[in-house]
């Protein structure tokens, strides 16, 4: 089943096109990275899944039940941590997490239960300092224990994790992945790295539209860019090696940068070895030879190119 | 129901926490206080800046001279202190991001007026009762009691006005964007008013006159009927005001 669609969803603000017919889906169970750079339309398209800005054009469905703008229903299924997300200051997080119970219409007894539950998974058990004391990362941790309180369907985290520092980020990233066993999460982002760790599938918003949808392992083999890396001791011996390699019939191309040699060609595995018998016939001495792996990093400039 | 009390009890929270209660219950009691203070001692204050070779002729101050005294403060400082308070009622939530959350959670936007509007006129209704009070029982021990007709309509009347004040502050914060948009939508609303009733004799549904005839009401000056007039067209005004401003506020972009 479908936790979201979003189907031809376009958004624009006066002249300015922010989303160009969105359509993407996002099954149960899964960790959806969306990609995308600053002001590519991440926090616009959640916003409007949470029925707080209204699409110019298009249909959202939360678990199959219609998004309306303003007072929406769906937001029943759904967990939403903003960005920077901003809390009543002169509350304690307890008591925060009591109001947001009360007001999701929990009964008592099981917000009291709940509360048990997420503060000591959030770390935040015991601390009884009002909010306004908070770091950035215990405010996004208790974003967090705010968003499972319902136990909801979706969870949506947009740029969780761009302002924090390593440590935090860990953190967040490591609850996220807790979070996924009971619950699909979609996750905004330009942190290449924390997508590749924890997302399972992703998609890239490009100039409004998703350029790029699908598992990230399929993403990335068809991205995959067959190349080697080799690193010689000097920069004589990498000029020798290059005008070698540049006669090979099966060599694509070849760059230099000071003691390294990037070759891309077929079939890395099998001419690799015609390299490796290259490097020994002409006595080239090398210090790092490495298949390339392509990175999202990779993929992401490639398609934004 | 459930996001309305919970978001009502937020709101007290707020108040007490960030020392809105403390600030507005001091002020409101400063004012009953004073109030029937300086009636008592207007007579006494003026004797002694009276310039030489003049004869200042002042009555025996009086039980009326305290409400008047009593009614000027509110409707001029009162007012002020009023919208100071309550000025970020709606304006700091939407400003901060901080309704984000609760809104998500499923708080519905209509609860989010309500809630704000009820929490509002309570602290409003406690404070201007406590000053009554205060204001009543100097008064008592000043000045012996006259009859006056209609003191209790002619309070309403200034609380009325107080409750009109706070529904159209919120609906200014609905249109507005920043933290002192509703703010300031606000005092150039109470300044059309203020016009109106200066220049173009627009009375009968002016809430305005439910502060500016208050003591003309006590001394049998102003008709009961007409003023009673207003108060009904004020409290329909209220109704419409906050009804508008739940319509307006459900379409809002957060």
């Amino acid at each position: 089943m479908n936790i979201l669609e979003m189907r031809h969803i376009s958004k624009n603000f006066g002249k300015h096109l922010v989303l160009n017919d969105l359509n993407f889906t996002v099954p149960e169970h899964s960790i959806f990275g969306l990609i995308g750079k600053n002001g590519a339309g991440k926090t616009t398209a959640m916003k409007m899944i949470m029925g707080f800005l209204k699409p110019t054009s298009g249909k959202i469905l939360v678990c199959g039940e219609n998004v309306a703008y303003g007072n929406t229903a769906t937001n029943r299924f759904i967990g939403y941590l903003p960005d920077v997300p901003e809390f009543y200051g002169y509350m304690t997080a307890k008591e925060y997490l009591v109001m947001c119970g009360r007001i999701t219409g929990l009964k008592k007894l099981q917000i009291h239960e709940r509360v048990q539950e997420l503060l000591p998974l959030v770390g935040l058990d015991g601390i009884k300092r009002e909010i306004h004391s908070f770091s950035r990362g215990m405010k996004q941790r208790l974003g967090i224990a705010q968003a499972l309180l319902n136990t909801p369907k979706l969870l949506i985290c947009d740029e969780a994790t761009s302002a924090l520092d390593p440590q935090g980020r860990k953190e967040i990233l490591d609850l996220l992945s807790v979070a996924a066993d009971q619950t699909t999460v979609i996750f905004s982002t330009h942190i290449l790295s924390d997508v590749e760790r924890i997302c399972d599938s992703i998609g890239l918003l490009h100039e409004g539209t998703l350029a790029l949808h699908g598992k990230l392992s399929e993403v990335k083999n068809t991205y995959r860019k067959e190349a080697v890396r080799i690193e010689t001791i000097d920069e004589v011996q990498a000029r020798r090696l290059f005008e070698h390699l540049r006669t090979l019939s099966f060599i694509q191309s070849v760059e230099t940068s000071q003691c390294a040699v990037t070759v891309q060609l077929h079939d890395p595995q099998k001419n690799g070895l015609k390299i490796i018998d290259l490097l020994s016939d002409e006595q080239i001495p090398i210090t790092n030879y490495q298949l390339l792996e392509p990175t999202l990093e990779n993929v992401f400039l490639d398609v934004i190119k | 129901m459930n996001g309305f009390t919970a978001f009502f009890k937020k709101e007290l929270l707020e108040a007490i926490r960030n020392y809105r209660v403390l600030i507005l219950f001091s002020v409101t009691a400063i004012f009953g206080m004073m109030s029937p203070l300086t009636a008592k001692m207007m007579p006494d204050i003026l004797a002694n800046v009276g310039v030489e070779g003049m004869v200042l002729k002042i009555p025996e101050p009086t039980f009326i001279d305290a409400f008047t005294q009593f009614f000027k403060n509110f409707s001029q400082m009162g007012t002020v202190v009023l919208l100071l308070v309550f000025g970020g009622l709606l304006s700091q939530d939407l400003a901060k991001g901080t309704l984000i959350i609760p809104l998500s959670k499923g708080l519905s936007r209509h609860a989010v007026i309500l809630a704000k509007y009820a929490s509002a006129l309570t602290l409003w209704t406690l404070s201007y009762a406590l000053a009554t009070l205060i204001n009543y029982g100097y008064t008592l021990y000043f000045f012996q009691t006259i009859s006056v007709s209609h003191l209790f309509f002619s309070l309403f009347c200034l609380w009325l006005f107080g409750a009109f004040l706070l529904a159209f502050l919120l609906l200014a914060s609905v249109v507005t964007r920043g933290a002192f948009g509703g703010l300031l939508v606000t005092a150039a609303g109470l300044g059309i008013l203020l016009i109106c009733q200066a220049i173009f004799r627009m009375d009968p549904f002016n809430p305005l006159k439910l502060v500016s005839e208050n003591v003309a009401l006590l001394t049998g000056k102003a008709a009961f009927d007409q003023l009673l007039n207003t108060a009904w067209s004020t409290c329909a005004l209220i109704l419409s005001t906050l009804i508008l401003a739940m319509m307006l506020f459900k379409k809002k972009s957060i």
